[in-house]
């Protein structure tokens, strides 16, 4: 179990992580580190290494050279240290990726039940919490696919938080949503901001990011070009590359 | 001009019926030739199953001989052999309730109520001993029956049951292994089912009862039946393997990635994720599956079974009724297709159950 915080190790930490697949180097010489309680947006074009670099924090993608350590743990080859970061890291998928084959409750109850361990009771009381907590309480007998895009992925989000994890990852939350969907689920995201959680989100709302992000990085080519708090990000970018992106995404 | 669109009313039954089958003369003829056919034909198959039939033995098989029709009495004379094979005669009674124990099994398994790991693994338990104590004897003041003895509709069930028990938990592991990560494990498991489904099941069939003792020690052998179970779960696991990794095919990939970011083991993963969605995408190709196997069991004959095929052989090839064998297949026939449409119809059921989280 990972001890609350009270040394002073950063929720994440990063060093000069590497990622090749074949030939290709989708990540290089990443260097990040997230304190509790901070908010990162990550955005960047498409194949510029974002979400390889959040699915590398919890090993979805294994990296190749450099260190990763969550809350602590190193992340490496050793399945127990494995075990324990998945289980305080909570992600939500682009896709949602709910299980078809299980009702909303059931989605946010199996991962408390088989690997917290924990008491069918109790996990149902947490499912319902948060349930009511993305305000869809009325959906928990449903399958997910009797539920709108934006429904399911605050189910989602609900199903990572059942798992009470001190670190949230997002991947692109709301880049598979009808528009007039978006703001159901960045409104969930936003509240889970300001109790605290540990967010780190690749997400190209970027009203979103000036609301909530306590810094924006900006990826391309698999580095991180530029990291600044938001009002600097989006008024004062001292790279090219990130202007130019900055005025594209803010055009419209 | 002026159109009024008006809705045609709905036509009455005898009015369907006559645009569909006598809208012009020329389908009027084609209608009437096919209706007179049929209705011969139904009338001629009636006429000898039914009502020129001979259902009784008390006339022998001499009664049947005089008439046209069915001559059903064979079975009524001859149902024992069909359903028991060589079983003693004052024991058989065993064998009937080995086959109701089988049955029952099969039933309370296909109750979604049984899908727990205890309550299926006693039910089968309980079933399959059942079976082999009833059948085999031996204790509890039964007598000793030998599986030579075996035969008919029970060992039929019973090849076909522990042919699934033993060949569905394999295919499973075999499509697990054969989408291994470690190539050197995927390609051995694809090896080995390519190797099994380019034989033919007689062969397979034919190695593990004959040629096998030969290699194996006095000790690993067992009885004969058992190793023709094995070679034929053997090959049943082998298609239903490449079934099942069909299904696993279909689940898209980030429902594994959601297991995995929720902290879930790999068998946590594959056993409440993967394979309950993999085997809904697989229904209809097991239940496929299943049937084929049912029917496969007739050719353990060759090995000197008289499963319930090779018992009706045996019900009219002995002098007397050597003529009634259309009777004796046709109740056979029967026979599997109790068993073979229940399967379909269950299969059916089952989608429609499993259709209700998807919609």
């Amino acid at each position: 179990m990972i001890s609350t915080n009270s040394t002073g190790e950063p929720a994440l930490r990063i060093e000069n992580l590497d990622k090749y697949y074949g030939t290709f180097q989708a990540l290089r010489g990443i260097n990040l580190s997230v304190q509790r309680g901070e908010k990162i947006v990550v955005c960047g074009p498409s194949g510029s290494g974002k979400s390889t670099m959040i699915r590398c924090i919890n090993r979805l993608e294994q990296h190749n050279g450099g260190r990763i350590a969550v809350l602590g743990t190193e992340l490496n080859d050793d399945v127990g240290n494995i075990d324990e970061i998945r289980r305080e890291v909570g992600m939500v998928f682009q896709h949602f990726n709910l299980f078809p084959h299980m009702t909303v409750l059931e989605n946010c109850m199996i991962s408390p039940m088989i690997v917290r361990k924990q008491p069918r009771a109790q996990a149902e009381a947490t499912a319902r919490h948060y349930l009511e907590k993305v305000r869809i309480p009325e959906q928990a007998m449903k399958y997910p696919s009797q539920l709108s895009g934006g429904q399911q992925q605050r189910v989602a989000i609900a199903r990572a938080l059942c798992m009470q994890p001190q670190i949230m990852l997002f991947d692109e939350p709301t880049s598979a949503l009808d528009p007039e969907m978006v703001s159901e689920v960045l409104d969930v995201m936003v509240t889970l901001a300001s109790e605290g959680m540990t967010m780190i989100c690749v997400t190209h709302e970027m009203g979103f990011a000036r609301r909530v992000a306590d810094r924006v990085l900006f990826m391309d080519g698999g580095e991180i070009l530029e990291e600044a708090p938001p009002d600097e990000f989006f008024t004062s970018s001292r790279n090219e590359r990130t202007r130019q992106f900055v005025s594209q995404v803010l055009g419209h | 001009m002026e159109m009024v669109i008006v809705a045609p009313p709905a036509p009455g039954r005898l009015e369907d019926l006559r645009r569909r089958f006598f809208a012009t003369p020329l389908q009027a003829v084609v209608s009437l030739a096919c209706l007179t056919i049929m209705v011969f034909l139904v009338w001629k198959l009636l006429n000898w199953a039914v009502f020129s039939a001979v259902f009784t033995t008390s006339g022998g098989p001499e009664a049947c001989q005089a008439t046209a029709g069915a001559c059903w009495s064979v079975i009524a004379a001859r149902w024992r052999i069909i359903f028991f094979g060589l079983y003693p005669y004052e024991e058989q009674w065993r064998s009937a309730l080995a086959c109701v124990a089988v049955v029952v099994m099969t039933v309370l398994s296909c109750i979604p109520a049984f899908w727990t790991g205890r309550r299926i693994a006693l039910v089968w338990g309980a079933g399959t001993g059942l079976f082999y104590v009833l059948m085999k004897g031996g204790v509890l003041g039964l007598a000793h029956v030998g599986e030579e003895a075996w035969g008919g509709l029970a060992l039929t069930l019973f090849i076909f049951v522990t042919t699934c028990l033993i060949g569905f938990p394999l295919a499973i592991c075999l499509a697990l292994l054969r989408r291994s990560e470690l190539p050197w494990i995927s390609r051995t498991t694809g090896l080995i089912i390519d190797g099994v489904r380019s034989l033919p099941l007689i062969s397979i069939l034919f190695t593990f009862a004959v040629v096998l003792p030969f290699a194996l020690p006095q000790w690993l052998q067992g009885d004969k039946l058992y190793r023709v179970i094995l070679g034929s779960a053997l090959f049943f696991s082998a298609y239903q393997a490449e079934i099942v990794r069909g299904g696993m095919q279909g689940v898209a990939t980030g429902q594994e990635e959601a297991a995995m970011a929720l902290g879930m083991r790999y068998w946590q993963r594959i056993s409440r994720i993967l394979l309950p969605q993999a085997m809904r995408n697989a229904m209809p190709a097991t239940i496929n599956q299943f049937v084929i196997s049912f029917k496969e069991t007739s050719l353990v004959v060759i090995v000197g079974f008289f499963e319930i095929l090779a018992s009706g052989n045996a019900a009219y090839g002995t002098g007397e009724w050597r003529f009634a064998y259309v009777e004796v297949y046709a109740f056979i026939a029967f026979i599997y297709f109790i068993f073979v449409f229940s399967l379909s119809r269950y299969g059916a059921f089952l989608e429609r159950r499993m259709s209700v989280s998807e919609r």
